[in-house]
């Protein structure tokens, strides 16, 4: 911390020092008590209720709940509907998001260009995004209707597949669908954080580069990438904790079928909580994933939180 | 360097490709709401008709399927401005105390606001809906609007912090000289300098809350069910009225795809808590 003093008449003793620090702590907590009351209420207050309950067996309706120990764990970690729904999470985030990387990085290159319509394209390249997700993948599943979807008929006349596909009938096309609507939705994110970034790259560097004799790809690889990786981490880390609170998308187009094929874990959590009413074995769950997104955290406060934070040194 | 041409042109080829590709969908809502009804989902789709808003009327006023459409989006906007509302009043004074100097647990606090980012609604899912149903609040506006600004509070706290932060330290002290107190540096001195980071913040806060889906879905049935919800009413067991389902669909997407446009670079700046410029 910078020694700073304020400006009273007082010269700046151990003592006033002191004094000022405990009136800013004052005003500090003041001014942030409301936005952190209600922070608090609602994670810390969660995650509580979270903890005790996944050692209960929860009665919804009336009756004592009863402490169960470790039951709901060893419940849900051998319960092969819930492995399988964490194994399709974490398959779900890492080809989705690294998909969306991909592509972003991809289209942000043309989308930085400083050439005619390029602002245009980047305002048509945000529309997805501001299509609400539930939206979305009600207007997905219409377009791949197989009685009279647009994608059917229009990619069954070219013959690239049968007309009548049931995309959301099998397993595999099911998940194509509703990762086809992800990259749809969130590939522009990606892209336009990247466009940022290499839009802020300085093109002197690139020319001294070429001069160099650098080839396209040796510029590319040398010099833009490395310049480009905050970017690259912020884009990756915010979509990576996006997608691991992904729900609208699956239960509006899948419900999490065919069987439960394409169950994510936030959907096989609302399932058992809100359909089965086995609330101890949902708490479970949810703090399983709870875990795995905080042990994310420290990631996003150095990727994220150093680049937001333009304080005094 | 005919090379580098070429690949720029390739370059523009595949980002246009990809624009044309993603606005399908919308395409798809856009034109199909305007279509009269039995042509919505004639084989091959048609394009040639005469459009007709007859679909936007049905639905706002339930003509249709007898579930009015327009409360649904009243409510909507009740929950949306309630919690953007809420989200300033708490984000504000928040985002002050965590840019004082003499304020010691603010970068302690800044990360951990920023780390409830990582908290999944789906956790909170059942406490509230415990909660709800203990204090009566099942299927009320306030069951919606206070999470909701939970949830957008890491973000707008976030923006206007940063924002705060690059106002020169001078003129609060300047101010305090002038003898204003801390509350009277934040609505005479920050407030005027802050007016665009608010507007950033509470449009953020806005879009999310009017997209929202799951609480939505799990903590209201009737009285306060938002329209992101309800348009789920418009595909049934026995086939989809296309017009209609469109026309609602473009209800809740025409203001954010508007607010998105106008504010492109503000959105990304926001949602990436202000890292990327």
């Amino acid at each position: 911390m910078t020694t700073h003093t304020l400006p009273t008449k007082a010269v700046s003793t151990v003592d006033s020092r002191r004094a000022a620090r405990r009136r800013g702590d004052r005003t500090g907590w003041l001014f942030a008590s409301p936005a952190l009351i209600v922070l608090v209420a609602l994670t810390v207050g969660p995650t509580l209720y979270l903890l005790l309950s996944s050692f209960s067996r929860v009665e919804l309706f009336g009756g004592q709940s009863e402490f169960v120990g470790l039951g709901n764990f060893a419940a849900v970690l051998t319960d092969p509907e819930i492995l399988s729904s964490l194994l399709a999470t974490l398959v779900f985030v890492v080809v989705a998001v690294s998909l969306q990387m991909l592509l972003g990085l991809g289209l942000a290159i043309p989308l930085s260009a400083k050439v005619r319509g390029s602002g245009p394209a980047a305002a048509l390249m945000l529309l997805p995004f501001a299509v609400a997700p539930a939206v979305s993948a009600l207007l997905f599943r219409q377009l791949v209707n197989p009685n009279y979807g647009w994608v059917n008929h229009y990619l069954g006349a070219l013959g690239v597949i049968p007309a009548d596909l049931d995309w959301l009938g099998r397993p595999a096309t099911a998940w194509l669908t509703v990762l086809g609507l992800d990259v749809w939705q969130w590939t522009p994110f990606v892209a336009l954080i990247l466009m940022a970034g290499l839009q802020s790259l300085s093109p002197e560097v690139l020319e001294a580069a070429e001069i160099d004799g650098a080839s396209r790809w040796q510029a590319f690889r040398h010099v833009t990438l490395p310049m480009l990786t905050p970017f690259l981490g912020i884009a990756l880390v915010l979509r990576t904790i996006q997608a691991f609170k992904t729900f609208d998308s699956f239960q509006v187009l899948t419900r999490g079928g065919p069987g439960n094929s394409t169950e994510i874990v936030n959907l096989a959590i609302y399932r058992i909580a809100l359909q089965s009413f086995r609330i101890g074995a949902a708490a479970a769950v949810g703090l399983l994933l709870l875990v795995l997104l905080l042990a994310l955290t420290p990631v996003l406060l150095r990727l994220v939180g150093r680049r937001g934070d333009n304080e005094e040194a | 360097m005919a090379n580098r041409k070429i690949d720029a042109r390739v370059g523009q080829l595949v980002l246009w490709a990809w624009l044309l590709v993603s606005l399908i969908p919308v395409v798809f809502m856009v034109v199909t709401s305007l279509k009269p009804p039995g042509v919505a989902t004639s084989v091959p789709p048609t394009w040639l008709f005469r459009p007709t808003l007859d679909n936007y009327a049905m639905v706002l006023t339930g003509g249709g399927t007898g579930q009015a459409f327009a409360p649904l989006v009243l409510n909507s906007v009740i929950v949306t401005v309630g919690s953007t509302i809420l989200t300033i009043l708490l984000a504000v004074p928040a985002a002050y105390a965590l840019s004082l100097r003499e304020f010691r647990p603010r970068r302690f606090l800044s990360s951990w606001i920023l780390s409830t980012y990582m908290f999944p609604p789906m956790v909170s899912v059942v406490p509230l809906f415990i909660l709800a149903g203990n204090l009566g609040l099942f299927d009320t506006y306030p069951i919606l609007i206070v999470p909701y600004a939970a949830i957008n509070l890491p973000i707008a706290v976030w923006i206007l912090r940063s924002s705060i932060l690059q106002i020169p330290y001078a003129i609060q002290e300047a101010a305090m000289l002038d003898g204003l107190t801390r509350w009277g540096i934040l609505r005479r001195v920050l407030w005027p300098l802050l007016v665009p980071s608010v507007a950033t913040a509470a449009i953020l806060t806005a879009i999310l809350s009017w997209n929202e889906f799951l609480l939505a879905l799990s903590l209201t049935r009737q009285d306060a069910k938002t329209a992101a919800v309800g348009i789920m009413e418009f595909t049934g067991m026995f086939g989809t009225d296309w017009g209609l389902l469109t026309a609602a669909s473009t209800v809740i997407v025409a203001p954010i795809i508007v607010l998105t446009l106008v504010l492109r670079r503000r959105i990304i700046s926001g949602l990436t808590f202000g890292a990327v410029k």
